[in-house]
């Protein structure tokens, strides 16, 4: 049987849900002869920043137990430069753009949306409030639902554009912090980012990485992104919610959309399959026809409550 | 692309040679590098990269040899697969040697330890086209001198030499192979450019002195890494020109001159 993979996060219609991950994909066209972008649901750009940043001194990855934690520090070319090199081929391909967008204040979100703004071709914006690496900016916004609310504000007042943000699992509450997000005017929801976390090494008696603190991702963290975007999906229904967390199959989406996500986004399964998130495409596709499911869209918040 | 493991050969207590075979027709430069799920499933969970030692055609597909040191989990668990078993490989990936030398111009190819593989690599790519190389090999022993014969044929092959040196003395000059190198060159070995691969302290140090001889160096780095595609960020290095430059992708070979200063201090 013919499957439509296709679903709506808002008003934003996509050929299928699933997304590539920001920070692991490039800025959508560093693998396109292993995943073409255009044959995915979307592609959620690295986090963009008002100027280059050059990000956190290496080592910056450790491996963990069905994961791995990470402390880039959010290294990218700048908005300027993403516009200007990579943009244009994205938009020849068609690809579904998401920029990820980062600031170290409200005014640098806002100068990232400005200058995206000038452009064609962008489909939708995603705020990172999460990120665990660097010391300003990013997660002090997500984690405190007044700040959240402002910040989220300004940057609807910048864009009609869908506005998503991104929300920290590493938040004291997280469903406060969504509803500060639906606020300020978010029009949807992505959840989960990486996990605050630390690896040691016994020998050397010292963390492993430089700043200790990092992201943890991976399948690891599968049960927590479930339980939340559960958890935000009950508390607020209408809210289109974006799935993150340890997604390596078909069936990991499929967990993530009956939870209640209308689309998913495929990260560190990248890392260690640059084709992942086009064959989590085609596995979902596959489920669907095993299942008789006829439409992707029917599995959103689909889940049976005990 | 799916591999099999068609051979392993141990080398010494610690470091053995894989022979891997595909289907898939595939070439490689030497440097570039592959990289390896060392067991299915998610133990260990990330791929490892390793530094192709050989890539050439088979049947209709192709033979590539890995260079392994037994040293966590990755490497534990390609000691313990057994002959025919099968994992996934991506290569070839990043930025090979240049291998290009002007008219009549000599190479020299310096490899420290486990840093083996490109130069091995380069070394009978070099013989098979004729094109004149010394190659300088050191380690900590005698016995952690890998596949000695197999380079003395290859420098054989043009006319060569062979330098080995051990820190115990036990083979070869005594001392690290930078200070055989040295002593090459103060006797008025004259080389086009130099290929490298090892420990730091050995890169840091070939990288003073080639910049005190004008010696062009193009140096491997080996960094940690999660995807071997350049979309991590995992595997940085300090740039010079103030970049922070993926090992994956744009290197993992780079010439010392695109390298920051202060990578080596």
């Amino acid at each position: 049987m013919s499957v439509d993979l296709s679903v709506a996060v808002g008003t934003l219609r996509l050929a299928n849900p699933v997304l590539s991950a920001s920070g692991t994909f490039g800025y959508g066209l560093d693998l396109v002869d292993l995943c073409p972008p255009e044959a995915l649901g979307g592609v959620v750009t690295k986090g963009l920043s008002p100027l280059p940043r050059a990000g956190n001194p290496p080592p910056r990855i450790v491996e963990t137990a069905a994961g791995m934690i990470n402390a880039i520090g959010l290294q990218n070319v700048g908005v300027d430069a993403f516009c200007r090199e990579s943009l244009p081929q994205l938009r020849q391909r068609r690809v579904v753009v998401v920029v990820n967008v980062f600031g170290e204040t409200m005014d640098a979100y806002v100068q990232v949306l400005r200058r995206c703004e000038e452009e064609e071709g962008i489909a939708a914006y995603e705020l990172n409030v999460s990120c665990p690496n660097v010391s300003a900016g990013g997660m002090e916004f997500g984690h405190e639902p007044q700040q959240l609310e402002r910040l989220t504000a300004r940057c609807r007042e910048a864009t009609e554009k869908p506005l998503w943000v991104k929300l920290s699992p590493n938040a004291p509450d997280l469903v406060a912090t969504a509803r500060a997000a639906v606020a300020g005017g978010a029009d949807a929801l992505s959840l989960i980012n990486t996990v605050r976390a630390v690896a040691i090494d016994a020998e050397r008696r010292r963390p492993v990485l430089p700043r200790a603190f990092g992201g943890l991702s991976g399948p690891a963290i599968k049960p927590i992104a479930l339980r939340m975007v559960l958890e935000v999906h009950r508390a607020l229904p209408e809210v289109p919610l974006v799935g993150i967390g340890g997604i390596e199959t078909g069936r990991d989406a499929v967990e993530f959309l009956l939870a209640g996500a209308s689309a998913v986004q495929v990260g560190t399964a990248t890392f260690r399959d640059p084709a992942a998130p086009l064959r989590i495409v085609r596995e979902l596709e596959a489920f669907c026809a095993a299942q008789g499911v006829g439409a992707v869209q029917e599995l959103v918040g689909a889940l049976a409550w005990p | 692309m799916r591999v099999r493991l068609a051979a392993r050969r141990e080398l010494s207590p610690s470091c053995f040679l894989l022979e891997l075979v595909t289907d898939t027709p595939f070439e490689a430069q030497p440097g570039q590098f592959g990289m390896l799920a060392c067991r299915a499933g998610r133990d260990p969970f990330l791929r490892r990269p390793f530094s192709l030692a050989a890539v050439g055609a088979r049947g209709e597909g192709t033979v590539c040899e890995l260079l392994v040191k037994e040293v966590g989990r990755g490497s534990r668990a390609l000691r313990e697969l057994a002959v025919g078993g099968e994992l996934q490989l991506l290569a070839p990936l990043g930025r090979g040697f240049d291998l290009a030398t002007p008219e009549g111009g000599r190479l020299a190819l310096v490899a420290g330890g486990i840093g083996l593989p490109p130069l091995l690599f380069a070394a009978e790519r070099l013989a098979a086209a004729g094109q004149p190389f010394d190659l300088f090999l050191g380690a900590a022993t005698a016995a952690e001198l890998l596949l000695v014969e197999r380079c003395q044929r290859a420098v054989g092959a043009v006319g060569g030499e062979l330098v080995l040196a051990t820190d115990d003395g036990s083979r070869g000059e005594r001392g690290v192979i930078t200070e055989a190198l040295a002593r090459r060159w103060a006797s008025g070995a004259a080389y086009a450019t130099a290929l490298a691969c090892g420990p730091t302290p050995m890169l840091a140090a070939l990288t003073q002195l080639a910049r005190s001889w004008g010696l062009e160096l193009q140096l491997s780095l080996e960094e940690p890494m999660a995807c071997g595609v350049g979309v991590c960020l995992g595997c940085v290095v300090d740039g010079a020109d103030g970049r922070r430059v993926t090992t994956c992708k744009e290197g993992p070979v780079f010439r010392a001159s695109e390298l920051a200063a202060r990578w080596w201090q």
